[in-house]
């Protein structure tokens, strides 16, 4: 996947860039505002990544412009400001997603691949599969090796989540806001909690651990 | 108190309709005054002329050389006077009487008297003046009915001129105090909404006034704009504090990333990389939530509050830290009305954050098995939204202190938390005009917070 960053601290961005490469995305890293505009203008992203504050030209302007001429690019924004205002601001400027400085890596990764292949939602699609679960949306019920598993309404949505978005992480925040709609920074262990419980019921009667943890990110089911 | 008492007690409040009030109670004592005193000279002179004249008609009878002769005069002139206005009276030695009418006095000289009943004659007292002549007594008597008659015409006179005075210093009053009040009225809604933080109210200007309230809403809106670019200046700085603080603080986490990715790397080494980590998340949280409560409290614009529901938010997190409150030991009890709108004006996030605060507060400084109760309810115009636990509470003269900033109790002091979450719970309340309590649940905490629901706002 073809991916830019816009990011004027060099260590900041080089750490971006490099992680993201290492996931096998090509990443073209700007340090400054105005050659990123021009830069995104020409080439073909799957994903721009931008902070907010650049010198030249800041970022709200540049998505702005891009959106103004119909280049509909997935934008995550990185951002040293938190506030409510600053999120809406950014939200309502067209960006798509957005992060506060200073963040894991992980969680910037799990987005960019959550924007890079927004879940193609079938409606006919009723059945949902991983390995010997299988998911049936229509009645409502789980089968994992021909045995019925009895879910509570939010632990059905939460593996449906997971199951929709096989093979990609969820990050804790990302399972926050999906699931619950609710975006906040937990200080404890909520949502480590609910994977365990469901956990508890799909997996530990079995064999294979089909919801993964990944170590500083969030969990997966593997394809 | 009825909206209408309300205004009627702006009123009275205002200067200009007290400042006429008062004219016109010093119009009426002068007016008074003088009225009372031209009153009192005037009747002295009607009375000292009235003395003249008996004084002058009994020397006319005094001149009759008998008694005969007196009450020849006396009946000749009695039948040409009306006794409503002068009563003349005649009686000889032997008890015959002449006059037409009988008044008489014990003793010469002057006298006011009434009449006795049966003359039904006038009501007014009269003036007599006796004297003894030729062995009989003479009185002769001035009806006072043109003084009594002075009284009235002086009181119609002082209300006649003391009626158009007040209304038309009434008048005026209340003319210059709905005039001022108005302008009053919304010099006190800027200052009002400055107050709240929107400070970019400003006085309306009304063209052409130069007088002294123009001078003030001039004043007061240089004082906003003052206030405004300060404001803005410490929002410039905080802003490019965060940027200027916030990249290194990534840069230090992002170097520790690194080397926790570092092939072959020794067991205790990991655990310092570890450490160094969380501590940094630590500095990274206290952070936020210092510039957080920095941006609530600097006045953040309210126009993009929306409703909430706040009956279904608690429940959402009632439900999300149900697991882990159980797996701590804690029962999680969720006191929520089974129907109903329970809608606030705001902004969720931040709502969901006060919530997540108070839940996270409750879980972390209650020792397993207590009980924690969310509950919302109503009362009057009021939505009550209250996190209360079985835990050891907090003492009553500590309370104040906790929503300080940055302070924490000396018994958790081992606890995890930078002494913030309160804080920032009571600037998010603060921000939605809501209000927040700290009480004893008997045993443990009590946090209660009310804001005014949507639908009476």
């Amino acid at each position: 996947m073809r991916i830019m960053v816009i990011e004027d601290d060099a260590t900041t961005g080089d750490y971006i860039a490099q992680g993201l490469r290492e996931e096998g995305h090509t990443v073209d890293l700007i340090a400054n505002g105005r050659d990123g505009l021009i830069q995104a203008t020409t080439t073909d992203y799957e994903v721009l990544v931008i902070d907010r504050m650049l010198p030249e030209l800041d970022g709200v302007s540049i998505v702005r412009t891009l959106r103004a001429a119909r280049n509909l690019t997935p934008v995550i924004f990185l951002t040293s400001l938190g506030g409510v205002d600053d999120r809406i601001d950014g939200l309502k400027a067209g960006a798509d997603d957005y992060l506060i400085k200073p963040f894991a890596f992980g969680e910037l990764s799990a987005r960019v691949a959550a924007l890079s292949r927004r879940p193609q939602l079938k409606e006919q699609e009723s059945l949902l599969k991983a390995g010997d679960l299988t998911m049936d949306l229509m009645r409502r019920k789980v089968v994992r090796n021909d045995l019925e598993i009895d879910l509570l309404p939010r632990e059905f949505a939460l593996l449906e989540h997971l199951l929709r978005r096989k093979g990609r992480v969820q990050t804790r925040t990302m399972l926050l806001e999906a699931v619950w709609d609710i975006s906040f920074d937990p200080q404890t262990n909520v949502v480590e909690t609910h994977i365990s419980r469901l956990r508890a019921k799909v997996d530990k009667p079995f064999e294979i651990e089909l919801i993964k943890t990944v170590r500083g990110s969030g969990y997966r089911i593997e394809e | 108190m009825t909206p209408l008492r309300d205004k009627f007690d702006a009123l009275l409040r205002s200067t200009p309709l007290r400042l006429s009030i008062a004219l016109v109670a010093l119009f009426a004592l002068v007016s008074l005054t003088s009225l009372g005193a031209s009153f009192l000279i005037i009747r002295d002179s009607l009375d000292q002329t009235m003395r003249i004249d008996l004084q002058q008609d009994l020397a006319g009878f005094q001149a009759a050389p008998s008694a005969n002769a007196v009450a020849q005069l006396i009946t000749a002139e009695a039948a040409m006077t009306n006794p409503e206005r002068r009563i003349l009276s005649f009686t000889t030695a032997d008890g015959r009487h002449f006059g037409n009418g009988f008044i008489s006095p014990a003793g010469n000289g002057f006298r006011v008297m009434s009449l006795p009943e049966e003359e039904d004659l006038s009501e007014a007292d009269y003036l007599t003046l006796s004297a003894s002549l030729h062995d009989g007594r003479l009185t002769v008597s001035s009806s006072r009915a043109q003084i009594e008659d002075l009284g009235e015409l002086f009181i119609n006179i002082l209300v006649l001129s003391l009626l158009p005075t007040t209304a038309i210093a009434l008048a005026a009053g209340l003319v210059i105090s709905r005039r001022s009040g108005r302008r009053i009225e919304a010099i006190g809604q800027t200052l009002e909404q400055l107050t709240q933080g929107n400070l970019a109210a400003r006085v309306p200007k009304i063209a052409g006034r130069s007088d002294d309230l123009s001078m003030i809403a001039g004043q007061i809106d240089r004082m906003a704009g003052a206030q405004q670019s300060s404001v803005d200046a410490l929002k410039q700085v905080s802003a490019d504090i965060a940027h200027d603080l916030k990249t290194p603080i990534q840069r230090v986490s992002v170097l520790l990333s690194k080397a926790r990715e570092m092939p072959a790397l020794r067991a205790d080494l990991v655990d310092v990389l570890d450490k160094a980590g969380q501590e940094t998340d630590g500095i990274v949280a206290t952070f936020q939530s210092l510039l957080q409560i920095a941006q609530i409290e600097g006045g953040s614009p309210k126009n993009r509050f929306k409703p909430v529901d706040l009956r279904a938010l608690a429940a959402t997190f009632a439900e999300v830290y149900e697991p882990a409150a159980d797996e701590r030991g804690h029962k999680l009890i969720a006191d929520l009305p089974k129907e109903g709108t329970y809608v606030v004006s705001g902004e969720k996030g931040l709502l969901g954050q006060v919530l997540a605060n108070l839940m996270e507060n409750a879980l972390r400084h209650t020792p397993a098995g207590s009980d924690i109760t969310l509950s919302v309810g109503r009362s009057g115009e009021w939505i009550e939204v209250s996190v209360c636990d079985t835990g050891p509470g907090i003492p009553a003269e500590e309370r104040r202190n906790v929503l300080r900033r940055l302070y924490r109790l000396e018994q958790s002091r081992t606890t995890p938390g930078n002494g913030l979450g309160l804080s920032l719970v009571a600037a998010i309340v603060e921000m939605h005009e809501g209000k927040l309590a700290l009480e004893d649940n008997n045993p443990g905490l009590c946090v209660k917070i009310r804001f005014q629901s949507a639908e009476t706002r």
